[in-house]
């Protein structure tokens, strides 16, 4: 029966003569047990029941022969898989990833310390996750960099025991100028010396903790009720460099007025602030120095209003004080070198506690007495150097933070006791990229960590952490394969209003650097919006498409949505005239699928189908020409996108691959290169004037502008294709609708699998199948709910058995 | 900053750099009345550059005959046999007798790897579609690993944008061997001080004492970790193995710095390198990166160098816009590939050809023997893709110097057809040159004798 089947359907373009997408099936050998080709004969199940396979044009197989076919496969996987369970598996242990490394550092030293900027960064691969002990390598020059910050940390986690000397600036700032008509000398913005210039450090410490004070006032135009202070350390941005660095302290949303100024303060750690090095005549001096930026942005970047229209901000004076300290020595050495009398009475066993203590958190499970013997040998040999035990302490810990059981996630075999450990630590580092904490080593010392019901309950306990945060960010950015948008370079002639670019000076027309952009609201959206479904347990197919969508002020205006105000993004209710839903309309996946100038319909296919669909799309095989290449021209010009990909599809090489990828792209065209929605465009080749061009015109409003975009915008995108084995479907509200109608199993397997590949820290594999396919069943009946989904992976036999 | 005063700064010194440097083989003197050749230093170096070249006639790397030869192709030029040089090529005129260009080579088993990804094995030729899916041994390190012990460090490893990058999307061209790719450095003053300020200021005493205590430490460690790797899975203890070479490898770095510390480190002055130079400025970056280079090649402070001037897959980083800061393009630099703008495509070449010329000027400006650093030293510079930027055949490639070291130039070789090679026969070539005695690289077949006889 399977025979003749593949031979009427499968081997004249797979098979000895014709191998279409490098696939044979010929030799395929009937016998599933013996296990050799069992991957091939899995995606050859999935063809068949996606109806991928044959393709529309070959002639079809009857339903009764595709099922019965089907269910033979099906029938020899599960056969084989039930027998192949005790063959060996892919490795667990894999070293903490940067990310991992970076929150595991914080929780256990207690403060968050920048030490994932000198190691090499972690394997990026679209659409998959860096977690996978495969790509988690590990050699000499990577270790010896762990080794240089584990020093580095320990420099600032234990302090020595004098009180160390406090630094301090303080600037203030007075409002002259005295003419109502000019932006005073206290406010940001205002001329040379207003405390835009910043503060420099007179001094400051190595390590520590810093308070900043900002005693500050809004001035603000009616209608507008706060605006955004951020604030940076680091070089003087005011410098005319290239070579500058910041990182950011914080951002407050400022609203009292002059009349009541407010202090706000920001704490942080000094050492994760870059001081910028100058050297003159062979020396070399560092400096230091805060400077407070006014963000508000309403849309009307480079319109050049009046300084005096828009929302000011007033600093009166800003402070800097550090170390700040409630205690010294503070908290986090003495959770470390704690007070005991054996310190005086009996240093060595004073040693041996301050060791296990900081081992068993390190390790993240109870440490045997020989491992601490070891560190006890090290301390030793460490100490013949090193006077003090603060010292000697450093070195060690430092040591311990450079072991193979702090660096990786290890799974001891035989030890039933540890297998409670390891749940507690898969649970953490799924959901918090990090460390357990004192409630999950307390319940896996008493090995209930077998329970669903406390499985359960731990996972929402877990989601309700802010830590929580962290790993939606990774695992969103990830899956939807979204940090590219951030590099995509805007064509700044087509839309002059997206960024903020410098208006004059040598750097006249680049983006401007050190503040946030909405680039990063665009990160932050689609990130809150996958934390806000969860939050509220929300169905996977939210991801399609939504009610609400995640905004704040900046965005809104972006995206046509009228009345948010403020920084701060937060659900927002949305109607169908804003063309918004779910993450297709994301401006961090519009933009990083496409060109900069034009939407990328290829790029976006592939999104879709890899993203939100699960399927593997294949890059283009070697000697395929790039399709600029063959279609001539460039995509900036390419409006009539439609053609060049019908032309595209003329060569037989690329059609086989791009007849079954190209209609999923087309229907996102109405979404233009910055991802809003656009249904008219100008004619191709027009030129487009921005709003800015005179630096001097001031638009009072923008009627005049938006009446000359409507003026040159005179072509219908078109936005219609057939989807494969689907319907005719006209712009993305269409597709969505398909995809709702038709695909809802893919979109939550896909999900699910997400979830659990992330989860495990490996890829799946044909092992997995049927774990997941009860995991898809279970969650269907419950409406395909987020939070009961990541629950529901938690308790599976794939995630905590092994 | 004061850009100008540097710039003539370093001049000065590059110029000078013979006698104001104390260099380690200096001491002895012996060759400098030209008799005891076989004394100097031999030396490699790879180098990359990314997204493929300009090839309008022959996008697949190899020249169509049928057309007229482009003034603006990275092929100097047409036919086989005496190089005449184009626009494209130009700046390496002046090194006539000391290039070759090379058609038609490339590494097999990288054919399969996707269009920007054939840089993964660029210098080490693994099988990536059978074997060696996790790359293998670069030429560089396989130098390293027989001659390396020679200086003060075995390689130097560079990268504009650091690190290992992952498989598809390297951001190094070496390896230790599978799995184990090895991180390029890409900031100036940590190459800077990681060569000539190993010490970080401390004395040599202090430097051996801890070094003989890190030694000491690093043995506990070993111990504690194989009793872990005792009680792991049999798939546990094969991923364990690379943490335990780690370690092992550190350890033989303990014991190899503590044997140099016997020996005078050269003294360079950081003041004469640009050494906060900014990614915006590119031709800045590349040319103190290759001044870095020279001057540890110079102070034999190794002999194996590679440097991945550009990364394929950058997005997320400013290289991501070189030829913008350069030449004032406007798409991403990447773009160019894809998009062959007649009038920036060449340019690009040509300015990515200038700056690889100006180190090779370094080399060939500085005396060494009867003859100048260059001849000592022999530069491979190329990149994986040719113009076809989905292609991973037909590299682009020339190879530099090493006059002195047995390599014939002047000429653009064609291996076509009948005729084609693996380019591993170049590497198994070079590898002879600096007395690393080869006969198989990767996938090679022999030697490429019409470079070398």
């Amino acid at each position: 029966m399977v025979a003749p089947f593949f031979k009427a359907h499968c081997t004249h373009c797979h098979g000895s003569t014709e191998s279409k997408g490098e696939i044979t099936l010929h030799n395929l050998g009937g016998d599933l047990i013996a296990g050799q080709e069992i991957e091939r004969w899995e995606s050859i199940l999935e063809m068949l029941e996606s109806v991928e396979m044959p393709p529309e044009d070959e002639p079809q197989p009857n339903e009764v022969a595709r099922q019965a076919v089907e269910k033979w496969i099906e029938a020899g996987l599960r056969d084989y898989i039930e027998n192949a369970s005790q063959m060996a598996t892919a490795p667990t242990a894999r070293r903490l990833t940067n990310f991992e490394y970076q929150n595991t550092m914080r929780d256990l030293l207690g403060f968050e310390l920048n030490l994932i900027q000198n190691l090499p960064e972690d394997p990026v691969m679209p659409y998959k996750f860096n977690n996978t002990a495969q790509f988690m390598l590990m050699g000499m020059e990577q270790l010896d960099r762990y080794k240089e910050n584990a020093r580095r940390a320990m420099a600032s986690v234990i302090v020595d025991a004098a009180m160390p000397e406090i630094h301090k600036t303080r600037r203030e700032w007075e409002p002259r100028g005295g003419n109502p008509t000019v932006i005073m000398f206290d406010e940001i913005g205002g001329r040379r010396g207003s405390p835009g210039d910043g503060m420099g450090l007179k001094s400051w410490p190595k390590t520590g903790e810093f308070k900043i004070r900002i005693k500050t006032a809004a001035i603000l135009p009616q209608g507008i009720e706060e605006v955004p202070l951020y604030v940076v350390m680091g070089s003087n941005i005011n410098e005319n460099s290239s070579t500058l660095r910041t990182e950011p302290i914080g951002t407050a949303s400022v609203r009292s007025n002059v009349d009541h100024p407010e202090i706000i303060e920001f704490r942080g750690r000094i050492e994760n602030y870059p001081a910028r090095a100058r050297s003159a005549k062979g020396k070399v001096s560092y400096a230091m120095t805060i400077t407070p930026q006014n963000i508000y942005d309403d849309g009307r970047l480079n319109d050049h209003l009046k300084p005096l229209a828009r929302p000011r901000l007033v600093v009166k004076w800003i402070e800097f004080e550090a170390p700040v300290f409630e205690q010294w020595p503070p908290k986090h050495h003495t959770d470390i070198l704690f007070e005991s009398p054996l310190r005086e009475t009996d240093p060595g066993a004073y040693v041996k506690a301050v060791l296990e203590r900081f081992m068993t958190r390190a390790f993240r499970r109870p440490v045997r007495d020989e491992e601490i013997e070891n560190y006890t040998n090290i301390y030793k040999i460490v100490a013949l150097d090193f006077p003090t035990i603060e010292e000697a302490m450093r070195e060690t810990l430092a040591m311990v933070l450079i072991s193979p059981d702090f660096m990786y996630h290890t799974v001891a075999k035989e030890d039933g006791v540890n297998r409670h450990y390891e749940v507690a630590s898969q649970l953490s580092y799924f959901l918090w990229g990090s460390m357990p904490d004192q409630e999950l080593i307390d319940l896996a010392k008493a090995e209930k960590l077998d329970d669903a019901k406390v499985i359960d309950q731990q996972v929402r306990r877990l989601l309700q952490d802010k830590r929580s945060g962290d790993f939606v960010a990774n695992f969103t950015r990830q899956w939807l394969s979204i940090a590219k948008m951030k590099q995509v370079k805007i064509n700044s002639q087509l839309y002059p209003r997206f960024l903020y670019y410098v208006s004059a000076g040598e750097r006249a027309g680049t983006e401007t650097p050190y503040r946030p952009t909405i680039r990063d609201d665009m990160m932050e959206e689609s990130v809150g919006f996958v934390a806000e479904l969860i939050k509220r347990n929300a169905p996977v197919l939210n991801v399609v498409d939504s009610d609400f969508a995640y905004l704040n002020q900046r965005l809104a205006v972006h995206y046509g949505v009228e009345g948010v105000r403020g920084h701060e993004l937060r659900p927002v209710a949305i109607k169908p005239e804003h063309h918004l839903g779910g993450l297709l309309t994301h401006g961090s996946v519009l933009i990083g699928n496409s060109t900069g100038s034009a939407p990328h319909p290829i790029y976006r296919a592939v999104w879709l189908r890899e993203a939100i669909l699960g399927d593997e799309v294949k890059p283009p095989p070697a000697e395929v020409p790039a399709l600029s290449d063959s279609a001539g021209e460039s995509a900036d010009h390419a409006l009539s996108i439609k053609e060049l990909l019908a032309k595209h599809r003329q060569s037989e090489s690329c059609n086989v691959c791009h007849v079954r990828l190209d209609p999923w792209g087309i229907p996102f065209e109405r979404y233009n290169a910055i991802g809003k929605y656009q249904a008219m465009v100008p004619k191709d080749g027009t030129r487009v004037r921005g709003v800015g061009n005179n630096r001097y015109q001031i638009l009072e409003s923008l009627e005049e502008y938006k009446a000359y975009l409507k003026e040159i915008n005179t072509e219908t995108v078109q936005a219609d294709a057939r989807v494969p084995h689907g319907p005719e479907v006209d712009g993305l509200q269409e597709l969505k609708k398909h995809l709702l109608e038709n695909r809802q199993d893919d979109i939550a397997e896909n999900m699910v699998r997400r979830l659990l590949s992330y989860g495990i820290g490996r890829e799946l594999t044909y092992r997995d199948r049927y774990g997941v396919e009860a995991l898809l069943e279970q969650s269907k009946k419950n409406e395909y709910k987020l939070q009961d989904m990541i629950i529901a992976i938690c308790q599976s036999k794939i995630f905590v058995g092994k | 900053m004061n850009r100008k005063s540097w710039h003539l700064n370093r001049r000065e010194m590059l110029a000078g750099a013979g006698v104001a440097l104390a260099l380690p083989f200096l001491d002895s003197m012996a060759w400098a009345k030209g008799a005891a050749t076989k004394a100097m230093p031999k030396r490699m170096v790879v180098s990359y550059f990314s997204y493929g070249a300009y090839m309008p006639n022959g996008g697949n790397g190899i020249q169509n005959m049928k057309q007229p030869h482009h003034d603006w192709s990275w092929w100097p030029c047409k036919e086989a046999g005496e190089l005449t040089f184009n626009q494209n090529s130009a700046p390496f005129k002046p090194f006539k007798d000391q290039v070759s260009y090379l058609e038609g080579l490339d590494h097999e088993g990288g054919w399969s790897l996707g269009g920007h990804s054939s840089g993964d094995v660029f210098a080490t030729g693994a099988d990536m579609k059978e074997s060696e899916k996790t790359n293998n041994i670069s030429i560089d390190q396989a130098a390293a690993k027989v001659m390396g012990h020679h200086t003060r460090y075995a390689s130097l490893v560079m990268g504009s944008e650091g690190g290992t990058g992952s498989y598809g999307g390297t951001k190094t061209l070496s390896h230790y061997g599978p799995g184990r790719p090895i991180p390029s450095m890409h900031n100036p003053q940590d190459i800077f001080n990681r060569l000539f300020k190993p010490y970080a200021g401390k004395s040599i005493e202090q430097v051996r004492a801890e070094l003989k205590r890190e030694k000491s430490v690093l043995d506990l460690i070993m111990g504690q970790s194989k009793s872990l790797n005792n009680r792991l899975s049999q798939a546990d203890k094969a991923k364990m193995e690379e943490y335990l070479e780690s370690i092992r490898a550190l350890e033989k770095r303990v014991d190899r710095t503590t044997a140099w510390t016997q020996r005078p480190l050269p003294q360079v002055d950081a003041t004469d390198f640009n050494l906060d130079v900014s990614y915006k400025d590119p031709q800045e970056y590349l040319r103190c990166m290759y001044d870095l280079m020279f001057i540890a090649l110079q102070t034999d402070s190794t002999r194996f160098a590679t440097f991945q001037t550009e990364s394929e897959n950058s997005s997320q980083s400013e290289l991501w816009n070189f030829a913008t800061y350069a030449l004032g393009y406007k798409g991403a630099t990447h773009d160019i590939a894809h998009k062959r703008p007649a009038d920036y495509s060449g340019q690009w070449d040509q300015w990515r050809n200038k700056q690889h010329a100006y180190f090779l000027q370094r080399l060939k400006d500085a005396k060494e023997g009867d003859g100048n650093m260059l001849d000592n030293t022999v530069v491979l510079w190329g990149c994986g893709h040719p113009h076809a930027s989905h292609s991973t055949k037909n590299y682009p490639i020339q190879l530099a110097g090493g006059n002195k070291l047995g390599f014939k130039h002047g000429k653009l070789h064609k291996f076509i057809g009948d005729n084609k090679v693996p380019l591993s026969n170049l590497f198994v070539s070079m590898l002879n040159a600096v007395d690393v005695p080869t006969e198989k690289f990767a996938d090679s077949t022999g030697e490429m004798k019409e470079l070398r006889g």
